[in-house]
C-alpha cells in the first residue's frame, strides 16, 4: 500500500513540476548581451527571400542615371500634369480599363500554375467587367465581391523554379530581371489584345497598332502617376536609390511569386 | 496490481500533458494577443494623430515622431540593418551610427505616418517566428475600399513589446534599408556613410513638412 501510494505521490509531483515549468521566453529572461542578439539576427527570417544577382550593375547603374535624367526632365512632369489635370475619378476608370485589358494572359497564367480558382476569378472579372462594366471601365466584379491577383509569365516561370538570372535595369522600363523582362516580352506579343502573335480570333490584328500606341502609352503615364509619392520619398530619402529600386523590386516580385 | 499501477500512471501521464499543452497554448496565444492589441493600439493612435483636425501640421509631426520613438527598438534595428559592417566599426564610430540611425528613422518614417488619416487600422493574425512575432494588419484609406496590407515585425524585449519592421505590401523596410546601406558603404566606406547620415538627419531636423 505504501509503495503504491510513493510511487503515486513521485509521479503527481513530477508532473505538477513539468505543469508549472515555464517555458524559456529567450528574449525576456536576460539583458541582452551580444550573444543574444547575435542569436536573433541569425534566427531572423526574412520576408521573403530575396538573392541579388546583380553581373550588370556597372551598365545598370549607369542606365539608371539616363532614366533618371529622362524622368525628372519629362516623364515626371507629364505624370504630374496628368495628375493635377484630370480628377481621380475620371483616373481610375483609366486604371479600371488598362488593368482589365491584362486579365486575359493573367487568367492563362494563373491555370498554367494550376491556381483554377484565381483563374476563374480572374477570367469572370474580365467578363464582367468588359461587358457589364463597358469595356472594363467599371470594376462591377469588384463590387460583387469577386478578388483575384494578377498573374504573369514571369511569375509562372517562378513558379516553376526557373531562377530570376541577373537583375536589370532597362532604358524606360526600369527595374527587371532576366527571367521577368522574358515573360514580359512574350505575354505581350501573346496576348489577343496587343500583338496577338499566335493569331487568336483568326485574325492577328485584332486590335490596330495605334490602339497598342495608345494604350501602352496610356499605361506609362498611368503607372508613373501611382509612383509619384513613392519615387520622391525614395529619392529623398535613399542613400542609393539604385540599391533602394533594386532590393524592393526583387522582394515584391519574390511576394508575387510566393503568393 | 502492476496493471492497475500502469493505468493510473498512463491516466495520471496524459493528464499532465493535456495540463503542459494547453497551459504552453494558453501562454502563446495570450502573447499574441497581448502582440495584436500593442499593433492596433499604435496604428490607432497614430491615425488618431493624423486626424486630429485642432494640431498644426508641425505639432502632428512632432506627436508622431514621439510616438514612433516610445514603440521602436531603434538599437536594435540600426545593429541589423548594417549587418555584417557593424562589427567592422569603431566603437565611436558604432555609437555615432546607432543615435544618428535612431534621429534618421524617427524624422524620416514619422512624418509620413501623419498622412494616415485613414478610416481604420486592425491586425487580422499575429504569428510566432522564432523569438519574432509578425503582425499581419490592413490599413483602410478615406478614399478607397482597398485596404493596403501592412505587417509589424516585433519582439518582446525586458517584458516591452518593440516594433522592428514595417512591412509594407510585402516589402520590409529594414531589409531595404540594409540592402541599402550596405550598398552604399560598399562603394563609398563607411567614414564616407556616416558623414552623409549626418548631414541628412540634419537637414530633417531643419526640414519642416
Amino acid at each position: 500500500m505504501s509503495k503504491k501510494f510513493l510511487l503515486t505521490f513521485l509521479v503527481l509531483f513530477f508532473c505538477s513540476a513539468l505543469c508549472h515549468a515555464k517555458p524559456q521566453n529567450y528574449s525576456s529572461s536576460r539583458l541582452p548581451t551580444q550573444k543574444n542578439e547575435d542569436h536573433e539576427f541569425e534566427s531572423y527570417k526574412p520576408v521573403t527571400t530575396v538573392k541579388i544577382s546583380d553581373p550588370y550593375e556597372k551598365i545598370n547603374r549607369k542606365i539608371f542615371a539616363i532614366n533618371e535624367t529622362f524622368d525628372r526632365y519629362f516623364f515626371e512632369h507629364v505624370a504630374k500634369t496628368y495628375r493635377k489635370t484630370v480628377p481621380n475619378p475620371a483616373r481610375k476608370l483609366v486604371r479600371n480599363f488598362l488593368s482589365n485589358l491584362s486579365l486575359p494572359i493573367s487568367a492563362v497564367n494563373s491555370f498554367a500554375q494550376g491556381k483554377i480558382d484565381n483563374g476563374l476569378a480572374t477570367f469572370s472579372t474580365f467578363l464582367i467587367n468588359s461587358t457589364l462594366g463597358v469595356g472594363g471601365l467599371f470594376n462591377i466584379a469588384q463590387s460583387k465581391g469577386i478578388t483575384y491577383h494578377f498573374e504573369d509569365l514571369g511569375q509562372t516561370l517562378g513558379y516553376y523554379n526557373l531562377d530570376q538570372g541577373s537583375f536589370l535595369m532597362l532604358p524606360i522600363i526600369g527595374p527587371s530581371t532576366t527571367r521577368d523582362f522574358s515573360g514580359w516580352a512574350i505575354d505581350k506579343a501573346i496576348n489577343p489584345l496587343s500583338f496577338n502573335a499566335l493569331e487568336i480570333g483568326g485574325n492577328h490584328d485584332l486590335v490596330d497598332n495605334q490602339f497598342i500606341i495608345a494604350t501602352s502609352s496610356l499605361y506609362s503615364i498611368d503607372t508613373r502617376e501611382s509612383l509619384i509619392d513613392i519615387i520622391d520619398d525614395i529619392r529623398q530619402d535613399s542613400f542609393d536609390p539604385y540599391a533602394t529600386i533594386r532590393f524592393a523590386y526583387l522582394q515584391k516580385r519574390a511576394r508575387e511569386i510566393q503568393k | 496490481m502492476i496493471k492497475k499501477t500502469l493505468s493510473k500512471f498512463i491516466l495520471v501521464f496524459f493528464f499532465c500533458s493535456s495540463s503542459i499543452a494547453s497551459s504552453m497554448a494558453f501562454a502563446q496565444s495570450s502573447e499574441e494577443s497581448e502582440v495584436k492589441i500593442f499593433i492596433e493600439n499604435v496604428g490607432n493612435q497614430i491615425i488618431n494623430i493624423a486626424n486630429e483636425k485642432t494640431l498644426s501640421e508641425a505639432k502632428k509631426r512632432e506627436k508622431i515622431i514621439n510616438e514612433i520613438d516610445k514603440v521602436i527598438d531603434s538599437e536594435w534595428i540600426a545593429k541589423f540593418v548594417l549587418g555584417k559592417n557593424y562589427k567592422n566599426l569603431t566603437d565611436l564610430q558604432k555609437k555615432e551610427f546607432i543615435q544618428l540611425y535612431r534621429d534618421f528613422m524617427i524624422n524620416t518614417y514619422g512624418p509620413k505616418f501623419k498622412n494616415y488619416n485613414g478610416k481604420k487600422f486592425s491586425v487580422n493574425e499575429v504569428e510566432k517566428q522564432s523569438s519574432f512575432y509578425i503582425a499581419r494588419g490592413e490599413f483602410l484609406p478615406k478614399d478607397s475600399n482597398e485596404p493596403i496590407l501592412t505587417d509589424f515585425r516585433v519582439k518582446k524585449k525586458d517584458g516591452k513589446l518593440y516594433v522592428l519592421d514595417f512591412i509594407a505590401e510585402g516589402i520590409s523596410l529594414i531589409e531595404t534599408q540594409r540592402s541599402e546601406f550596405n550598398a552604399s558603404i560598399d562603394n563609398e566606406g563607411a567614414e564616407v556613410f556616416l558623414k552623409n547620415l549626418d548631414s541628412k538627419v540634419k537637414k530633417l531636423k531643419t526640414n519642416k513638412k
